[in-house]
C-alpha cells in the first residue's frame, strides 16, 4: 500500500518552495490564536444549541432503514472475506484490499466528517450482534442483559489496540495487502468483536471497544450532525467534540491515529530509508529471516512514530500545566485531547487525498469483478462484469499535482485552526482566569505549529 | 559537491521545523523570564 499511498506526479510549478508553505501555515495559526484570544472571550462550542430534526430521525431510525443498512454492512463484510479467500491473490485486482484500505479506512473518514456517524448504521459486527441479541431475547421472552459491565479502566484501550493492529497490518506486515491476509484479518477482527459484544453488550462494546466504531465516531464529532437522546439534529461543526468525554486510553488512541499516518509518510523520507536497512541488518544478524527482520523494523518505526506524537502532545500539556491552574498532567491531557481529532483528520485527509481520489476509482471496476479474475481465464474461473464497469480504468486526470498540493495544505491548515479553536474553547471552560487560559494555550499553539510543520514535511517527502 | 548536496537536502528538511523550534524557543525564554521576575 505504501507504493500507492501518495501522489502520483511531482509538483514543479509552485510559486514558492514547499517549506515556505509550512512557515505560512504557522503564521496563519499564530494569527488565528491572536484572533481567538481577542474575539472569543467565552466558551461557545460546548454551549452551542442543538436543533432536533424529528422528521429525519423517524426516517433514519425506522426499522426498514436500520435493517437495510445493517444488511449492506454485513453483505460488504462477506464479499470482502469471500473475495479475499477465493479471488485472485493480486492485491490491486481483488476487491478486498482496495475496499478495506481505501474505501472503508479512508472513504468513511470523509463521510463521517460530512454526514456524521454513518458507520454506526452500517457496522456489520453491531448488526450481527443486534440480530443475535434480538433472537435470544425473543426465544427467552425476557431481557438479556450483558454478563459483565464494561470496566472503566478498559475505556478506549481495546479500540486503541484494534487501530494499532490494523495500522501494523497495513504498514509493517509484508503481505498486509494480500487479499487472503485481509480476509483473515477481517475474520479475526470479527471474532474479537463478537466476544467483546457477548461479554459487555452490543452497544457498550461498539461505543467503547470496537476500534473502527470509536475511530469513525470521533471523526463524526467534527460534523454538524449529532444525536441526542436518540434524536438526530444539527449543531455547529466541532461542537460535539467540545462535549466529548475521554476515557482511559483515549490519549493513546489519538496518538495511534496520528502516529500511524506520520509513520506512513516518514517511511518514504531519507531519514527512515537511511536507517531502516541498518535496523533490519541487525535483526538478521541475530537470526531473523530477511522478511521478519523488515517487518520488525517497520513495527519499531511505527511504534516510534506513535511515541513521538504522544510525547510531543504530552510536552505541550506539561507546558500548559506549568502556567498554573492546579490541574494534573492527566487532567489536562484528557481535557485537550479532543483538539487532536481535527488534526488526525487533517493528517488522514492530506496524506491520503490522492490515494482516495485515484485508487478509490478502482472500486467501480472491482465491484463488477470482485474476484479479479481475467474475463477469459483458461486456467480456471473467468472474471465477472456485474455492473458493466469491469473494464473501467483509473482517470489520473481528476486532479493535477499542484491542485492536490493546495488541497492538502488546505486540509492541514484548516484542521489545525479547528484544533486551536477547540483547545481555546476548552481552556475557557476549565480555567477560571481568562488570562491563565490564554497563557496555557501558548503551549497548545506550539503543539499545533509542531504538528503542522510535521504534516507538511511528511507531504513533501512523497515523490521527492 | 556530494557533501554540499547532502547539506542542502538536510537544510531544506530542517526549514520545515524552523517555526516550531523558533516558537518553542520564544516560549521557553518567556517562561524563564516570567519565573525570574517572580
Amino acid at each position: 500500500m505504501i507504493e500507492i499511498a501518495h501522489g502520483i506526479v511531482g509538483r514543479s510549478d509552485l510559486p514558492i518552495p514547499e517549506w515556505l508553505f509550512g512557515w505560512a501555515a504557522a503564521v496563519v495559526l499564530v494569527v488565528s490564536f491572536v484572533a481567538l484570544a481577542v474575539l472569543w472571550p467565552e466558551p461557545k462550542l460546548s454551549r452551542a444549541s442543538f436543533r432536533p430534526l424529528p422528521g429525519l430521525t423517524r426516517v433514519l431510525h425506522s426499522r426498514p432503514v436500520d435493517l437495510l443498512c445493517g444488511l449492506v454492512g454485513v453483505f460488504l463484510l462477506v464479499v470482502t472475506v469471500y473475495s479475499g479467500f477465493e479471488g485472485s491473490q493480486t492485491s490491486t485486482a481483488n476487491f478486498a484490499p482496495t475496499f478495506v484500505y481505501v474505501i472503508f479506512w479512508l472513504g468513511l473518514v470523509g463521510l463521517s466528517v460530512l454526514f456524521g456517524n454513518v458507520f454506526k448504521a452500517f457496522n456489520p459486527w453491531r448488526a450481527c450482534g443486534r440480530a443475535v441479541s434480538w433472537i435470544a431475547r425473543t426465544a427467552a421472552r425476557a431481557p438479556m442483559p450483558a454478563p459483565l459491565s464494561y470496566p472503566e479502566r478498559l475505556g478506549h484501550w481495546p479500540a486503541a489496540a484494534g487501530i494499532f493492529l490494523f495500522a501494523a497490518l497495513e504498514l509493517a506486515v509484508s503481505d498486509g495487502d494480500a487479499p487472503r491476509t485481509v480476509a483473515i484479518a477481517a475474520l479475526v477482527y470479527s471474532v474479537g468483536q463478537f466476544v467483546g459484544m457477548a461479554l459487555y453488550g452490543v452497544e457498550e462494546w461498539s461505543d467503547r471497544g470496537d476500534g473502527f466504531s470509536v475511530y469513525f465516531a470521533l471523526f463524526a464529532r467534527i460534523s454538524p450532525w449529532s444525536t441526542r437522546d436518540g434524536v438526530v439534529g444539527l449543531r455547529p461543526p466541532l461542537a460535539s467534540l467540545a462535549d466529548f468525554r475521554p476515557l482511559a486510553g483515549t490519549v493513546p488512541l489519538l496518538a495511534v491515529m496520528i502516529g500511524s499516518v506520520t509513520f506512513d509518510g516518514a517511511a518514504e523520507a531519507p531519514i527512515w530509508t537511511g536507517i531502516a536497512p541498518d535496523i533490519s541488518d541487525f535483526f538478521q544478524s541475530i537470526g531473523l529471516s530477511p522478511e521478519k527482520a523488515l517487518e520488525l523494523t517497520f513495527l519499531i518505526g511505527l511504534i516510534a512514530a506513535i511515541a513521538i506524537v504522544y510525547g510531543f502532545y504530552m510536552l505541550g500539556v506539561r507546558g500548559a500545566q506549568s502556567v498554573g491552574g492546579g490541574f494534573s498532567t492527566g487532567e489536562l491531557s484528557r481535557a485537550f485531547i479532543a483538539s487532536l481529532v481535527p488534526i488526525a483528520f487533517a493528517y488522514v485527509a492530506a496524506h491520503y487525498f490522492t490515494l482516495l481520489l485515484y485508487q478509490g476509482q478502482a472500486i467501480l471496476t472491482l465491484s463488477s469483478n470482485p474476484f479479479g479474475f481475467l474475463a477469459s481465464n483458461p486456467l480456471g474461473e473467468a472474471g465477472t462484469d456485474i455492473f458493466g464497469t469491469a473494464d473501467r480504468s483509473i482517470d489520473y486526470g481528476v486532479i493535477g499535482a499542484t491542485s492536490a498540493w493546495y488541497w492538502m495544505v488546505g486540509f492541514v491548515v484548516l484542521g489545525h485552526v479547528a484544533a486551536l479553536t477547540l483547545a481555546h474553547d476548552k481552556a475557557l471552560t476549565i480555567y477560571s482566569d481568562v488570562k491563565l487560559a490564554v497563557r496555557s494555550q501558548y503551549w497548545m499553539l506550539a503543539v499545533m505549529v509542531g504538528f503542522t510543520s510535521l504534516a507538511l514535511w511528511l507531504l513533501s517527502q512523497a515523490n521527492q | 559537491m556530494i557533501l554540499l548536496a547532502h547539506a542542502g537536502h538536510w537544510l531544506v528538511n530542517a526549514a520545515y521545523f524552523v517555526p516550531v523550534v523558533g516558537f518553542l524557543g520564544w516560549l521557553g525564554w518567556t517562561e524563564l523570564r516570567n519565573r525570574r521576575s517572580g
